[in-house]
């Protein structure tokens, strides 16, 4: 959100691509979503209707651009299930650490960078490999002592 | 105590009009349950259902609706889980689910909330429509716009657009479904903390009122013909329900449609203060005595 002052979308359906070659979801997951671009974030809208200017937010935060895209954990929870590769998968125990913002030491069959992280039930969200698994689940999502 | 004793006394206004009055009284002096629904975009519901028992929750569905009362839990707050977290469920009263099972979104839609956060209405909706189809969102209270937004992430819902305008006079299109979830002084959300809760003045339901009436009518603005207003509030007085209808019909020149709901109601109010509403058996009004949950006002707006 932009404050009130609400820079406009552009589409920017390339970023499709992204998700296709790096996860090997398939296109035909991928093209239920367009993409759309606001100064570095790009969001992915499963919407048909776009009438509306001033909007504030579209579908999910997707992507935050930089020297290479980093994917968000809302959207990999959303689409990662039908990745298949750089899917990091930890048993329970590891999986908990995970999501608390731990960082794993191990060696996974995955290229180095942005990974998906899931568990045997459960996509997680946005790792990042190499040499060691960091979490990048924002604290918002982060599993706290006194939860279940 | 004593104070609160009092608030609970404000209700006696409504001795006449809400039925079996002396239950209703009982109920509101007991916390209102918490209940969910679960994220079926993430999770089937059975499978949820499983996980939180596992963890010592007691659930009790309600019919064969997707909503569930959370009779018994192991922690503090019912969002205090992994599974919360993950987006696979939302915690949402009974009666709020209510005015989006009367709207019966598909897939595949357009629809409009004119007054969507913190968003319960809106992520229902998506779920319903299976992200397909397209809601704008809308709140003019640019902070509560910021739980609508959490809420649309964690719950992985790409078919929203939010926008953060003023429902009493934006244009957004036109709609063949609008929900108006209007502004209210809010009496059936009572049993959630009656501690803090505070009746509105005379002069504070005046202004509301004003507004509902300004927003009813931005929404025949929004709405193509034969188009079709879910018009809601959780209160109980007549001048923000059946008054705000009755004003749609002879200004608007809109047809009130007869509800049906899947939870026990009662039918809207025949008269108020002298003025009467031949059109009150159309309404629904949800009480917390008739099924431990919230209250709330329904009526089906159609332009023609």
């Amino acid at each position: 959100m932009q404050g009130g002052c609400s820079l406009q979308f552009s589409r920017k359906d390339e970023y499709r691509e992204y998700f296709v070659e790096r996860f090997g979801i398939s296109k035909k997951v991928m093209m239920q979503y367009s993409f759309w671009q606001r100064s570095q974030k790009v969001w992915a809208f499963s919407g048909t209707l776009i009438t509306e200017r001033n909007i504030e937010i579209l579908g999910v935060k997707a992507l935050t651009l930089g020297k290479v895209p980093k994917p968000s954990t809302a959207f990999l929870r959303v689409v990662g299930s039908y990745a298949t590769r750089n899917v990091v998968t930890l048993n329970s125990q590891d999986a908990l650490k995970f999501l608390r913002g731990e960082e794993l030491k191990g060696e996974f069959s995955v290229d180095h960078g942005y990974v998906i992280v899931r568990s045997t039930e459960d996509i997680l969200g946005c790792g990042f490999y190499a040499d060691t698994l960091k979490s990048l689940i924002p604290r918002k999502y982060r599993v706290q002592n006194t939860w279940i | 105590m004593e104070e609160k004793k009092a608030d609970i006394e404000k209700f006696r206004i409504y001795e006449d009009i809400i039925p079996d009055f002396a239950s209703f009284m009982e109920i509101i002096k007991t916390p209102q349950p918490y209940w969910l629904r679960v994220n079926t975009l993430k999770i089937k519901q059975q499978e949820l259902v499983n996980r939180l028992q596992s963890k010592g929750f007691v659930l009790e569905r309600y019919e064969n609706m997707n909503a569930y009362k959370i009779a018994k839990m192991p922690v503090k707050h019912p969002g205090a889980t992994m599974e919360h977290s993950l987006g696979y469920y939302y915690i949402q009263d009974l009666s709020s689910m209510a005015p989006v099972w009367v709207l019966s979104p598909i897939p595949g839609e357009n629809i409009l909330d004119m007054a969507a956060a913190p968003g319960s209405k809106s992520t229902m909706m998506a779920e319903m429509m299976e992200n397909r189809g397209t809601i704008i969102a809308n709140d003019i209270n640019y902070n509560r716009l910021k739980s609508l937004a959490a809420n649309i992430e964690r719950l992985g819902i790409t078919n929203i657009i939010v926008t953060n305008k003023d429902a009493q006079t934006a244009k957004w299109g036109k709609f063949k479904k609008i929900l108006l979830d209007a502004p209210c002084s809010g009496e059936g959300t009572f049993r959630k903390n009656p501690w803090d809760f505070r009746f509105a003045t005379d002069k504070e339901r005046a202004m509301l009122v004003k507004q509902q009436k300004k927003m009813v009518e931005n929404a025949w603005n929004n709405l193509e013909d034969e188009g079709i207003l879910v018009y809601s509030t959780c209160t109980y007085h007549p001048l923000e329900n059946e008054n705000v209808v009755k004003y749609a019909v002879e200004k608007l020149n809109m047809e009130v449609i007869s509800v049906e709901v899947p939870v026990p109601h009662a039918h809207g109010v025949m008269e108020w203060k002298n003025e009467e509403f031949s059109f009150y058996r159309k309404c629904v009004r949800i009480y917390p005595h008739l099924m431990d949950a919230g209250g709330m006002f329904i009526a089906v707006l159609k332009k023609r």
